[in-house]
């Protein structure tokens, strides 16, 4: 039975609006300081990206080898979510790129039709069409010298979409494997442009210093309408790839912890001012609210939520706003999910396994409205835009995962009714020889609907 | 305007060539590869104050060329199977060619080693290699990390050779040195031919006791050595000759630290104090660690080598020479700073059976304790910077 595209998406309530603003249009609307209407993902994507604002048909899965299971190799792997499918719930493909490489994250170029994926001890970049066959995302590009085209930068992390761009954070270095990192920029079609060095305190290259400047980095977000871009800071190789276990007992390693967000210019590319956030701050995610001038990140060690905000005088600054649990038995915040709405706010502690659910309306004030135990060990965390649908992953990294009967890994997919989350399936990634399944990103026909009413079939079945 | 320029062009030029033809000291910065390399060579024949003469093998004697190609190998990650780690990455320049980040060493994938990475500095003089002793030469050893499974995990010595003559920046560099081509024996006769480069003294004690300066060392570090050769018996193992000091006697030793990781400290901790910021600490429950941790594979020292139980948690000595700029100390990274090593000798160690009979209770006074710090906080060489220079004028080898 064939449908008419556009039939078969009202059918299934799903897409709003497709994004279709030029790229160039909403560049030009930030550079003007018009109050854009750009809007965040499913809700964290670059302003500069189309969003898939209903159903998502897929979830790609950046996974991690593991030495004994299967090929070992890291790869990505496509989920089924369309309801109704007859794949629902199951993985439909595998692309394996050979080796390990410590997949972490990953992330879409402007025009979506991209996904880079990223390994934090090879520093290799994998780029992967999305779009010719959003089913089955084809391996397209591989850049093998990054290290020595940025001059030095180790572990490429996110890989956040600017106008034709790609700006790619790292977390360590050639020298020492130590925290001390920059931002590497490349355009979209893999051509390295430039490197942006962390401030330190020895180079603070005019940067207003709050109180230590690490030069560490993680993740990154833009503010356009405010020509604000934050930076966050992890740990360096020498940390990340260590056995956590290890590494909580080892003095000298757990010195070495970002304890700064950075505020850049974000047209120039030039740090105005570091922020003082001890406890290694991880996700950043800015509010999507036309005048919320201000983004979330956690403290993955102090356990706490920090506001960082633009105060009355124009000036950023950075709070804690919230615990999270018992910072006494290190819960671990590592991955956040800000609902469209800028009200929730999903917390994953990977230490108790638990998604957490804070009100975050009053953003000086959050409290705690939810929990659910997801797992032994939980990671990431991704929701579609109307926040109904929830995805959960397990790993955090190769060599902090939880050891034994513990380690689960996988991927849950929930319903979230306003008052509980229920799981919808889940696909254990050990029994599928697959690996340690990290980032979600999500793919859609929709995203490029005029060329694929054919294939958008399937999705009647 | 034009003649203006050409003046000035001029008096650079002058100065350069004055810079190149001056007479450097194997104290002076070397920037130019060609002083650098000069500067190399000269501290091998003319080692700084308080080392004796470097031993050199009759087949490996040392050469410009060797020293420049083992330097670019030293510092080349691209000789890791996944490109990821130099001998560099875990004797870090900056960080007294040892790593001051992690008590032990972290390999291949972030493997966990079961020791810590100790200084190459004065390497030269090691009559055995590593903590337990069980290689003979700094030119054998320099195989071991290339093809340890859990260190830079090539899957073989010749597979590492075909990489090298691979890349094309090696391109006649060991024809230069050696005469052939890269095999196993040249790549480590390469390395080792830098690493007898990284001689440092002329530190304030040696001219104070071998220089003979008396403002050379202040009056804590003074008391402090009488402490160190008398009183505290710190010389017995840590031995200091008429012409020179090396700190070592070349002899293994169970000082109880093995020991006391092996048979006790593991299974005794309740809970693990962990620093998640600057001043801010948990006691955290023992079982949460290993829940995401793997324990580090069991060490028995000497023993492993010689198969002898008199062996047992025996390590080697280690020389204290530039050991301000080398925490975390001991073979297991296990004492962080030098007070805190002090303090465990000051205590006797961790008594047992085997432990040798010079490790006892000192009973030292708080002065006593400090000045024995001060004394091995003026240990350090005056050229370790020039060592750090050295070694950062070769680019770091990566992935193309
Ligand atoms: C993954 C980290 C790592 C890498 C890479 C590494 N080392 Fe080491 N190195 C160590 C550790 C740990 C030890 C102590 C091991 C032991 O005693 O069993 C050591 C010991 C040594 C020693 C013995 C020093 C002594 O006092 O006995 C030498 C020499 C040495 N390494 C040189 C090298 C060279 C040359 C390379 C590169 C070819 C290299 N290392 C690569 C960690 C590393
Ligand atoms: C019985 C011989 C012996 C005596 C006496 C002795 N040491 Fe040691 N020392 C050793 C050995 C062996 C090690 C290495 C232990 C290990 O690796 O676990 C060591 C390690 C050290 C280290 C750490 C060096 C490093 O790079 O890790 C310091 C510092 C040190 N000793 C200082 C002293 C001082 C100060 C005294 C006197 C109070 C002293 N030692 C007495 C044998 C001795």
């Amino acid at each position: 039975m064939k449908r008419s595209f556009l039939e078969l998406l009202q059918s299934m309530g799903a897409v709003h609006r497709l994004c279709t603003i030029p790229i160039l249009a909403l560049a030009l609307m930030a550079a003007i300081g018009a109050a854009s209407a750009a809007k965040a993902d499913e809700t964290c994507m670059s302003p500069y990206m189309a969003k898939i604002t209903g159903q998502e048909d897929f979830v790609y899965v950046w996974t991690l080898g593991v030495e004994g299971l299967g090929d070992a190799s890291d790869k990505l792997v496509t989920v089924d979510v369309r309801p109704g499918s007859s794949t629902y719930g199951q993985v439909i493909d595998s692309v394996s790129v050979g080796g390990r490489h410590e997949a972490h994250h990953a992330g879409f170029t402007d025009d979506r039709r991209y996904l880079w994926a990223t390994g934090l001890d090879t520093s290799k970049i994998f780029i992967f069409d999305v779009h010719s066959d959003p089913a089955r995302p084809r391996l397209v590009m591989e850049i093998d010298d990054f290290v020595s085209k940025s001059g030095g930068v180790v572990g490429p992390h996110t890989s956040y979409a600017m106008p034709g761009r790609m700006i790619i954070t790292g977390l360590s270095n050639d020298r020492d494997h130590s925290g001390r990192t920059a931002l590497v920029e490349y355009s979209n079609s893999g051509t390295y442009i430039a490197t942006h060095w962390m401030p330190t305190a020895d180079q603070t290259r005019g940067t207003k210093i709050e109180g230590v400047a690490d030069g560490y980095g993680y993740d990154l977000r833009v503010l356009p309408r405010k020509n604000v871009m934050l930076t966050s800071s992890f740990t360096g190789w020498s940390n990340y790839m260590m056995d956590f276990g290890q590494m909580l007992g080892d003095g000298e390693a757990m010195k070495r912890f970002g304890q700064t967000v950075t505020v850049w210019d974000m047209h120039a590319r030039t740090p105005k001012k570091v922020l003082h956030v001890p406890g290694a701050p991880l996700e950043l995610r800015f509010a999507l609210g036309p005048n919320h001038n201000y983004a979330f990140t956690t403290t993955a060690l102090t356990s706490k939520i920090w506001l960082i905000y633009e105060d009355d005088a124009g000036e950023w600054q950075a709070q804690a706003v919230a615990d999270i649990g018992d910072a006494s038995k290190v819960p671990l915040p590592v991955d956040i999910s800000l609902s469209s709405d800028d009200k929730l706010l999903w917390v994953d502690t990977f230490m108790d396994g638990k998604a957490r659910l804070f009100d975050v309306s009053d953003p000086f004030h959050p409290k705690q409205i939810y929990e659910k135990v997801i797992s032994t060990q939980v990671n990431m965390v991704s929701q579609s835009w109307d926040g109904k649908r929830l995805y959960f992953t397990s790993s955090l990294l190769a060599n902090w995962d939880k050891k034994g009967d513990d380690n689960n890994q996988y991927i849950k997919a929930y319903n979230w009714d306003g008052k509980e989350l229920k799981e919808q399936f889940a696909i254990d990634f050990t029994k599928e020889k697959l690996g340690r399944p990290h980032i979600m990103r999500f793919g859609a026909y929709a995203l490029y609907a005029a060329i694929t009413t054919d294939t958008s079939t399937a999705m009647t079945e | 305007m034009i003649a203006g320029m050409n003046r000035y062009r001029i008096c650079w030029l002058v100065a350069l060539i004055s810079l190149l033809s001056a007479n450097l000291s194997p104290g002076q910065a070397a920037e130019s590869p060609r002083s650098r390399d000069r500067a190399a060579m000269a501290r091998i024949a003319n080692p700084p104050l308080g080392l004796p003469a470097v031993p050199t093998p009759a087949d490996n004697p040392p050469t410009a060329e060797k020293i420049r190609l083992g330097r670019k190998l030293f510092l080349d990650r691209r000789l890791s199977h996944n490109g990821t780690l130099s001998c560099a990455m875990c004797h870090v320049p900056e960080q007294g060619f040892a790593v001051n980040e992690m008590a032990t060493a972290v390999g291949k994938e972030g493997k966990s080693l079961r020791r810590n990475s100790p200084t190459l500095l004065n390497v030269a003089y090691m009559r055995s290699i590593f903590h337990d002793g069980r290689e003979t030469s700094i030119e054998n050893q320099a195989i071991a990390p290339l093809i340890a499974a859990d260190e830079m995990a090539n899957p073989s010595i010749g597979y590492l050779v075909q990489k090298i003559k691979a890349l094309r920046d090696y391109d006649g560099l060991f024809e230069q040195g050696f005469g052939r081509g890269p095999t196993m024996e040249t790549v480590g006769m390469a390395i080792a031919s830098y690493e007898r480069t990284l001689l440092s003294a002329n530190s304030a004690f040696d001219r104070w006791y071998f220089g003979k300066e008396p403002a050379a060392l202040g009056a804590d570090a003074i008391r402090g050595f009488e402490l160190f050769t008398g009183k505290a018996g710190c010389a017995a193992c840590h031995t200091i000759e008429g012409r020179f000091a090396l700190f070592m006697d070349h002899q293994f030793h169970d000082t109880s630290v093995g020991w006391y990781r092996a048979m006790v400290r593991d299974d005794s901790e309740q809970s693990v104090r962990v620093r998640l910021a600057p001043g801010v600490f948990v006691d955290l429950d023992a079982a949460a660690v290993r829940s995401v941790g793997k324990p580090l594979p069991a060490d028995l020292g000497r023993y492993e080598v010689t198969l002898d139980p008199a062996d047992y948690w025996r390590y080697k000595t280690p020389s204290l020479r530039n050991v301000a700029l080398t925490a975390p100390y001991m073979h297991d990274g296990s004492l962080r700073t030098l007070p805190e090593v002090v303090a465990f000798y000051d205590r006797g160690g961790h008594p047992h059976p085997g432990i040798d009979p010079r490790i006892r209770a000192l009973h030292l006074s708080q002065i006593e304790r400090d000045s024995l710090v001060a004394f091995l906080n003026s240990l350090t060489g005056d050229n370790a910077e020039e060592l750090v220079r050295d070694a950062r004028s070769e680019k770091i080898g990566n992935p193309q």
